[in-house]
């Protein structure tokens, strides 16, 4: 679902709350981690022209910035009371998802990699299929957080397993890579590893910040 | 020449009681929570805490004043001036000792501690009076036991309002926004229980207003001249909190930003009716930061947030030899007047 950019203007964003302009920079960023996930998938089957095509999106995209320039505008007025910096870290930390997402998307553009095999194939489309769930996960957790913090830390769980089930994955594929008959120096080994740690680094922050939501909810909730 | 002197140690006497007033406004840390919440900017809490404090000094001190000024002591007793000025130097040296030592020391428990050590002194030394009836043992023995009892109720009010409050209140909330919304309620709230809590501290500090009460007692001043100093300790209580509490307060408030206002709501709600029930139905002078920390240790024990009951424990052994000290203290500095004929 593509963020409406001729909506998005000082003016309009003014009128908006802190909360929604959050889930609006987070669905912004959500969307173009989609978009990379996606841009990755369409070089699985070299498709290389969507490839190209999503990954510029990531990279091009400024439509949160306007984004971000109103919540911030908003926040340092505003008369919260204790909540203020937890929010403006968890805006930071959305903000760093679209800049891992960003340093992915370039790097990736560097080459035209072709992968060893079917197996590899079809095991990356798992750890991105990993990786698109957790990233529309930490969306809905963040939406939920100002409605109900007990189900955001839920969601959080949840992602913290699936994490635990891409690292798994990765370890087979960085295994199975590194038994290709291939110079370790070559573009494609490199790419693909660092393809892979990228897309982990991506599924390791999301997680950090699932468990900086997990730490929100019992800062704030009274468990019983 | 003894009159001359007794004469102008009145006159100290008075001085140093409303220095006292003074002193206990500016260390008057009640409203720092409010100011923490940003509900109100620091001058205004400043001056509603310190119309509060004197308020309850004006209006509802004297059942205090006159159990630490004549209930306490035993029939046909009453203070000398040189007694009352023994006292008063000793709780000032005890004081003093205790915040360069960075202890926290109640000045209520030094302050009966030295009329203890007093009139003990006097009783077996000037003569003429049985130690055993130099006090009313039903009201001292009453002034004593509160001081056990008022924290250890304060720790039981807080668990109970705090528990009470999270079953009907706080654990429905469960997203930020309405979390955020509730302690933005809940600041209001901590006003009112903070305006509470002020008046009952001016009404419960005991020190100043207990020498004054014991100048009208023996005669010294008349009761109208006991009122007009009441008013002038009020005056000097709140000007001490507005001038020099402010920065005590604005530090205090810097470190407790991150606190919940209904936690301060429920802490100062329990300070509040421990002060009130004790000044008003037993007339007793109580440690007011003593109850402040009983109550900050119930709110964390019905959180099953971790006590450092060592700490705790330190605490207590100082709270609990302030009393003998402060005798041991006043009592060796009205032996010296005694010693050169001042009585």
């Amino acid at each position: 679902m593509m963020i409406d950019l001729t909506d998005l203007t000082d003016k309009n964003l003014k009128k908006i709350k802190i909360d929604d302009l959050t889930h609006m920079f987070m669905d912004s960023i959500n969307e173009q981690n989609i978009k990379l996930i996606e841009g990755i998938e369409y070089l699985i089957k070299e498709d290389f022209d969507n490839f190209e095509k999503n990954l510029n999106y990531v990279i091009e995209t400024e439509a949160e910035i306007l984004i971000k320039k109103a919540f911030e505008a908003k926040i340092f007025k505003s008369k919260l009371m204790f909540s203020k910096a937890d929010r403006l870290k968890l805006f930071s930390k959305i903000n760093d998802i679209k800049a891992i997402g960003e340093f992915l998307a370039n790097r990736m553009l560097l080459y035209k990699v072709v992968f060893p095999d079917v197996e590899f194939k079809l095991r990356i489309e798992l750890i991105l299929k990993y990786l698109k769930e957790i990233s529309m996960n930490i969306a809905d957790a963040v939406k939920s957080i100002g409605s109900d913090l007990s189900h955001a830390h839920d969601i959080c769980e949840h992602i913290k397993d699936e994490r635990r089930k891409m690292r798994k994955e990765e370890w087979g594929l960085l295994t199975r890579l590194w038994n290709y008959d291939m110079d370790y120096l070559s573009r494609t080994f490199l790419y693909l590893k660092e393809m892979i740690e990228g897309i982990m680094m991506l599924a390791d922050h999301i997680k950090k910040f699932s468990e900086y939501i997990q730490f929100l909810a019992t800062k704030y909730l009274y468990f019983k | 020449m003894e009159y001359e002197i007794a004469g102008i140690i009145v006159v100290i006497l008075i001085t140093l009681a409303i220095a006292l007033s003074f002193s206990i406004g500016a260390n008057d840390e009640t409203s720092a929570p409010l100011a923490a919440t940003g509900t109100l900017k620091i001058r205004m809490v400043l001056i509603i805490g310190g119309a509060a404090i004197a308020f309850g000094t004006i209006f509802l001190s004297q059942g205090v004043a006159s159990m630490v000024g004549e209930k306490i002591l035993g029939p046909g007793i009453k203070y000398t001036v040189f007694m009352l000025f023994a006292v008063l130097i000793s709780s000032i040296i005890w004081l003093v000792i205790g915040s360069l030592a960075g202890i926290p020391l109640s000045s209520t428990h030094s302050l009966i501690g030295s009329i203890f050590g007093v009139v003990i002194v006097y009783a077996l030394f000037y003569g003429g009076v049985d130690p055993a009836t130099a006090f009313n043992w039903e009201k001292l023995g009453s002034v004593v036991i509160s001081w056990f009892l008022s924290p250890l109720f304060g720790l039981l009010v807080t668990f109970g309002l705090y528990k009470l409050i999270e079953k009907l209140y706080l654990s429905k909330k469960k997203g930020l926004n309405e979390i955020e919304a509730s302690e933005k309620k809940f600041s209001w709230a901590l006003l009112i229980a903070i305006i509470f809590a002020e008046i009952w501290v001016g009404a419960n500090s005991a020190e100043a207003l207990g020498m004054l009460y014991a100048l009208y007692s023996n005669g010294e001043i008349t009761l109208v001249t006991y009122y007009i100093f009441v008013v002038i300790c009020a005056i000097l209580a709140f000007l001490g909190l507005y001038l020099a509490g402010r920065n005590v307060i604005r530090n205090l408030a810097s470190q407790l930003t991150d606190a919940r206002p209904s936690d301060g709501f429920i802490i100062q709600l329990s300070v509040a009716i421990i002060l009130m029930v004790c000044t008003v139905i037993y007339s007793v002078p109580i440690s007011h930061s003593h109850v402040i920390v009983f109550c900050i240790i119930g709110l964390n024990i019905a959180k099953k947030k971790e006590v450092d009951y060592g700490k705790i424990g330190k605490m207590i052994i100082f709270w609990v030899l302030t009393f003998p000290l402060a005798a041991l203290m006043a009592g060796l500095i009205y032996f010296g007047f005694l010693s050169v004929g001042l009585y």
